[in-house]
């Protein structure tokens, strides 16, 4: 058991590394082809066409683009992004050293958003063939659309602005010390053992984390009761009834771990687009993650910056997309024996 | 005067101290339709003693299934009981407080459901399925559940046990699920066991097994069976009482091998009389007009429901609902006419169709399909042979029969031949014509002269389409432009020679009932009046009365437009009615074929010996050795786990 | 398909999402007429003045004005009319991709399906914020710009869904029937797959449409969108940042036009999906 779900991941990874490739290949390409000359980008503005030149050919640019894109491939797989055109750092450290608090904030949202699309979803299914169904629906496609920038303007102007009651910018209150060993604050602040620094950390955390939560909530919530609602047309649901079994083991015991299936699928594709929406969510509350690295490098036209962030971002949505398959795997039995 | 329930009580020994197992007394189930109230069970009264099985026979929409719905009271929506009750061991489950009524299911009324496949929990093994189950009846250490399960497992002839608790229901034939669910079912010592056609998801060679394992349990347990069938052969075999049933009423009733050998009702008559013999003589269906009434229908319609399609029916059957009257020792029927029913539609014999000396209108050299299986980036290639090496030919005008069990690999020759699939080996020559080139395929397509009915109108109908648009499609194919006038003179004769006169042409095919969908169907097939018909299975969705109808349009098809076919079906008996040649497929090979009277009455393979012994007898007093061979074989096996007996 | 169309106007959720959405196309369409001034006037003596219904209002301005004195009202009508052309052209293109690849990938099967579905699965392991934002640093701002980066983020949604629903429709025998009685693919797929997956093509359409005004309105508040020419949604919410504290009204006016906008293309592509989907009308759900 164990070991065929291995064999199973290990089919998917590989089979992830030729879509990783692509992807690569298709971002270095769109990215080259900009009306945007790196190499003058990468000199002071006094620097002379010599000067210019000489840089293109040291950077590599006067080679055919598959050329380019293999010495790039080559670097990259040595851990050479590249530097940073802005910041005159590498790209692989900056991207490095955001990435954690982007996946905290991430990992923090998408434990509220299963959360409240489980019970959401639970709910809305046992309101069927009540009066309360229709408003629940109709609830549950306003919540739909509250896309995540507008949850955070709204937390922000409500929470933060009117009744002050949580911070609003950052990671952590600025007279407070800022730890930097794993990336991760939450886990930085337990291992220097300050936790007025973790507390700190949490409060700046609930509003960007429910502002994502809340937003990719209602699909879940949608998804999972739309599923439950087929499930309950199956057979061995009436067969169990039949058997006496009570309204609520068969919920538990039979029609919620065939409804997950659905639901795990959009969840996954979800918990993608999340990753990515941290993005705005960033922008909004100045938390210092790769979205709002992203948004500063896109400003400035900071190719080496942007090829490395699209791609850990890329990295990130396909490992998330392989979890949530293999995850698939398991709860599966007619896909996992063959 | 309650006749009906007087009538039961006639049916078993007076025996005063038998606790009845089951007492339906004027039980009416009745569907909500918009604002009125239509009755779809209509004061049903029977009896069931301990270890008796009932049979409740019908056609579908005769109202049989919601009678074990409704013994549990799972309804479905706007279905209630609205009268009578119904005694299980002295109580009342119609006037029953819920939970207790549930503490009963799964314990002492257990199901066996219709499609064994989708009734067990994909998600879940058996053995968990099992377990939960036991555990519910009360059973505490699980390793007594697990050694209990594995002798149910045995019980019900299941060989390894111990892998198969561990398995998922995807993993087991649908012969096998229906044993395990036997099995569970068996598990808690019911009274009373409820099996809705138990074996009409099953192949035929399941059938025999499956239905003696249900009486050899049945026996052991004591317990008293209601068996749900729309199959009067089988009934008679298997059934100590039947009711026959029709459009929610119990129209005939009594000891099950009286009913089916004297009947007395014209319904049980005629659907006797519409389904074609294995055995006996070959004779012209009997064909009763239109089809059961629907609810709607029901609402307004007054009298014996039967009226409509019954031969001796008269002015006066529309008036009343006739009685149920005892015309034997406990046979009962309701029907102003008892005595003429034996006289109805004197059998008439037929020579059975001609064999045909024809030229040859379609050949088939040693064809085979292969298909590929990729199993993903690691898993590399596996085969699996379809169809192997099959040859054969169909003369002008000759319907040739292909049986066969699922997955046999009919239906991939089917796809073959109409081009839908790519042989892998073989020649098929249609018309003189070497089909396996493509483009002289798409000339024979264009002309239409090699059509395929469906199995399933259903999904062989797009549903957006009118009659009218759907049977001359053909019409439109191509670079073809037929006017409107064309089409609709040509509909119009389409549709009278499948026997669908009057305002049919302007339908959709979710207004029509399965039998005018399927002539549709056969409609569509005929636009471009076709050498030959491959014919996948199309009656096999269809009830008795309805096959009969079909059946004498295909004859007569045969007769009139002179059209050859391949009918692709499961049933022997229906293939010997129409076909004069069969040919036998057996795991993708032709294991027999020859004229169909030689082949029955002597075979050859041991596959098609075992199909032909899976059908049960014509006359129910005869025996059918699959299902009697092994019946003492169990008996004074009963033991009763000590457990059980207190709750 | 005409008996679907006529029992979704029976709707009553179709018919509220339906005024809705022609609210927004309203003043998308008469916003010349109905704005009081040119959303691009820059009134510098009165700048950050509340709406009328707040005290030191201006009766000029009903909305009050930004941080640049410009009329909030007619920019919000402004900011209408282009999320709706862009709501309206690129979800129209999208699904002119996306529903062309999904028909022949799910109708022919095999190789053809096999190579859509890797570049579907290549496209959407770009995080779609991520995506637009660097197709918008390459093609630069400009409204047919945000246009063509949502057709070329979105077509994936449709073709991903499409596809599955044709090949459920394509298993229907009468599709198989259809070549059987002589239809070539194209017709096989125009007269009988094409009728069966429009419901749910419309479906995707109106929630695409949705999907558009949010990505336009992301663009723009992050500063890459139609350009500061041009009035939109998102920058003023992005302009109105700055000031939350003196003047809530500008943040909170923009907020309530995208949602109400995005509101109302969901209702109506949730009605439909109600009423055009035969499948889902006969289940009750």
């Amino acid at each position: 058991m164990l070991a065929t779900v291995a064999k199973l991941i290990a089919r998917r990874l590989l089979a992830a590394i030729p879509i990783l490739l692509i992807v690569s290949a298709l971002l270095f390409c769109v990215l080259r082809l900009l009306p945007v000359d790196p190499a003058a980008m990468s000199l002071p503005p006094t620097a002379t066409i010599v000067q210019i030149e000489a840089k293109r050919q040291e950077m590599g640019l006067d080679k055919p683009l598959a050329q380019q894109y293999l010495i790039w491939l080559h670097d990259a797989l040595h851990g050479d992004f590249g530097r940073s055109i802005v910041f005159g750092r590498e790209a692989g450290s900056l991207v490095a050293s955001t990435l954690p608090a982007t996946i905290e904030l991430a990992a923090a949202a998408m434990i509220i958003a299963a959360g409240l699309g489980l019970g959401g979803g639970l709910l809305l299914f046992s309101l069927r063939d009540t009066w309360f169904e229709s408003v629940a629906d109709l609830g549950s496609i306003l919540l739909l659309s509250i896309p995540e920038f507008l949850w955070g303007l709204i937390l922000l102007f409500v929470f933060g602005v009117v009744l002050n009651a949580l911070p609003f910018t950052g990671e952590v209150s600025p007279n407070l010390p800022q730890p930097h060993i794993t990336g991760f604050i939450l886990i930085d602040a337990l291992l220097i053992g300050r936790l007025d620094v973790f507390w700190s950390a949490c409060q700046h955390l609930i509003l960007p984390a429910f502002a994502l939560g809340l937003a990719f909530s209602p699909a879940i919530m949608r998804v999972l009761r739309s599923s439950l609602f087929d499930v309950y047309h199956e057979d061995y649901i009436q067969q169990a009834r039949l058997r006496g079994l009570s309204e609520r083991q068969i919920l538990l015991r039979h029609a919620l771990k065939n409804a997950a299936l659905p639901t795990l699928t959009l969840a996954g594709v979800q918990f993608g687009i999340l990753f990515s929406g941290t993005l705005l969510v960033e922008l909004i509350y100045s938390y210092p993650g790769m979205g709002n690295l992203m948004i500063d490098a896109v400003r400035n036209a900071d190719l080496p910056l942007i090829q490395a962030i699209g791609l850990t971002y890329c990295i990130v949505v396909l490992s998330i997309n392989t979890i949530v398959d293999s995850l698939y795997l398991v709860l599966n039995p007619k896909l996992r024996v063959r | 005067m309650d006749y009906a329930a007087r009538s039961m009580r006639g049916l078993r020994k007076p025996d005063i101290d038998t606790v009845l197992t089951l007492q339906a007394r004027e039980l009416t189930i009745t569907a909500r339709l918009g604002g009125t109230f239509v009755p779809v069970i209509n004061a049903l009264s029977f009896d069931l003693a301990p270890g008796k099985i009932l049979g409740l026979v019908g056609e579908s929409g005769a109202g049989k299934t919601m009678i074990g719905r409704g013994l549990a009271q799972l309804l479905p929506r706007g279905f209630s009981i609205t009268g009578g009750s119904l005694r299980f061991d002295g109580e009342d489950l119609v006037a029953m407080a819920p939970a207790r009524r549930r503490a009963l299911l799964g314990r002492s009324i257990a199901f066996i459901p219709q499609a064994p496949m989708t009734a067990l929990n994909p998600v879940r093994t058996i053995g968990a399925q099992f377990d939960e189950h036991l555990a519910r009846l009360g059973q505490r250490s699980p390793k007594e559940r697990r050694e209990h399960a594995l002798a149910m497992l045995a019980a019900a002839r299941l060989p390894r046990g111990d892998d198969l608790l561990a398995q998922y229901p995807h993993q087991l034939s649908g012969g096998m699920c229906q044993r395990v669910l036997i099995a569970s079912a068996f598990a808690s010592h019911p009274r009373l066991v409820i099996a809705d056609e138990p074996t009409t998801a099953l192949d035929v060679t399941m059938h025999a097994p499956i239905l003696q394992l249900i009486a050899d349990m049945q026996r052991k347990h004591g317990t008293a069976v209601i068996f749900i069938t729309h199959d009067l052969r089988l009934a008679a075999q298997l059934c100590d009482e039947v009711i026959v049933m029709y459009a929610g009423r119990a129209l005939e009733s009594g000891p099950a091998r009286t009913v089916l050998s004297k009947p007395a009702h014209p319904y049980t008559r005629c659907l006797q009389l519409a389904n074609p013999s294995l055995s006996a003589g070959r004779r012209v269906l009997h064909v009763m007009p239109e089809q059961m009434p629907s609810l709607r229908q029901l609402q307004d319609m007054t009298g014996c429901r039967f009226t409509p399609r019954c031969p001796l029916a008269t002015s006066e059957c529309r008036r009343i609902e006739p009685p149920n009257a005892e015309i034997g020792p406990g046979h009962f029927a309701a029907c102003l006419h008892v005595s003429g029913a034996a006289g109805i539609d004197p059998a008439k014999t037929t020579s059975g169709p001609p064999p045909s000396a024809g030229r040859r209108v379609l050949e088939v050299q040693s064809l085979s399909k292969i298909y590929r299986m990729s199993r993903g980036l690691l898993g590399g290639r596996a085969t699996v042979t379809a169809v192997e090496d099959a040859s054969f030919a169909i003369c002008e005008n000759e319907f040739v029969a292909l049986v066969g069990e699922s997955g046999s690999g009919k239906s991939t020759v089917a796809k073959l031949l109409v081009g839908l699939e790519q042989p892998t080996r073989g020649r098929i020559v249609f018309n003189g014509e070497d089909m396996t080139d493509p483009a002289l395929r798409e000339r024979a397509r264009q002309a239409g002269s090699l059509q395929m009915v469906f199995q399933d109108p259903q999904s062989a109908l797009n549903p957006r389409r009118r009659v009218a648009r759907i049977v001359t499609q053909a019409m439109e194919a191509g670079s073809r432009h037929a006017t409107w006038e064309e089409r609709r003179e040509r509909a119009a004769a389409l549709l009278a020679e499948v026997g669908l006169a009057g305002d049919f042409d302007g339908r959709l095919p979710g207004q029509l009932s399965g039998g005018q969908r399927q002539r549709i169907n056969i409609a569509r097939a005929l636009c471009h009046l076709p050498k030959l018909l491959i014919a996948d299975e199309i009656v096999s969705g269809l009830d008795v009365s309805i096959q009969a109808q079909i059946l004498n349009l295909l004859a007569r098809l045969r007769d009139e437009l002179g059209v050859a076919m391949l009918f692709i079906s499961h049933d022997l008996s229906v293939v010997r009615h129409l076909c004069s040649r069969v040919l036998v497929m057996y795991r993708g090979e032709i294991v027999e074929q020859g004229p169909i009277d030689d082949v029955f009455a002597n075979p050859q393979h041991p596959h098609t010996q075992a199909l032909l012994s899976s059908v049960p007898p014509d006359e129910p007093a005869e025996t059918w050795p699959l299902l009697q061979a092994n019946r003492s074989l169990n008996q004074g096996r009963d033991t009763v786990q000590p457990w059980l007996k207190k709750s | 398909m005409i008996g679907s169309v006529g029992n979704s106007l029976r709707s009553p959720r179709v018919l509220i999402a339906l005024g809705m959405v022609g609210a927004v196309a309203f003043c998308a369409i008469f916003c010349g007429v109905l704005a009081p001034h040119d959303p691009a006037d820059q009134n510098l003596l009165s700048i950050l003045t509340p709406p009328a219904w707040a005290s030191g209002s201006d009766p000029q301005y009903l909305l009050g004005t930004d941080s640049l004195g410009r009329d909030v009202l007619s920019r919000l009508l402004y900011g209408a009319r282009t999320a709706m052309i862009v709501a309206l052209i690129a979800s129209l293109g999208a699904m002119v991709i996306g529903s062309i690849l999904a028909h022949i990938a799910g109708y022919f099967g095999g190789i053809v399906d096999w190579l859509i579905g890797r570049l579907v699965d290549v496209w959407m392991s770009f995080p779609p914020v991520i995506l637009s934002l660097i197709l918008m640093v390459g093609l630069g701002i400009g409204l047919d710009r945000v246009i063509l980066a949502i057709v070329l983020v979105d077509w994936t949604r449709f073709c991903r869904v499409l596809r599955s629903e044709v090949l459920v429709v394509t298993r229907n025998d009468y599709v198989a029937a259809a070549r059987l009685l002589g239809f070539t693919h194209w017709q096989t797929i125009v007269r009988e797959v094409l009728p069966a997956t429009l419901p749910l093509l419309i479906t995707l359409l109106s929630l695409e449409m949705a999907i558009a005004v949010v990505v336009e309105a992301i663009l723009s508040f992050v500063g890459l969108g139609v350009g500061p020419d041009q009035a939109a949604w998102g920058q003023m919410i992005a302009d109105a940042r700055q000031n939350v504290y003196q003047s809530p009204w500008n943040l909170l006016l923009p907020i309530f036009a995208i949602f109400f906008t995005v509101a109302a293309f969901n209702l109506l592509g949730d009605g439909l999906r109600r009423t055009l989907d035969a499948r889902l009308a006969e289940t009750g759900h």
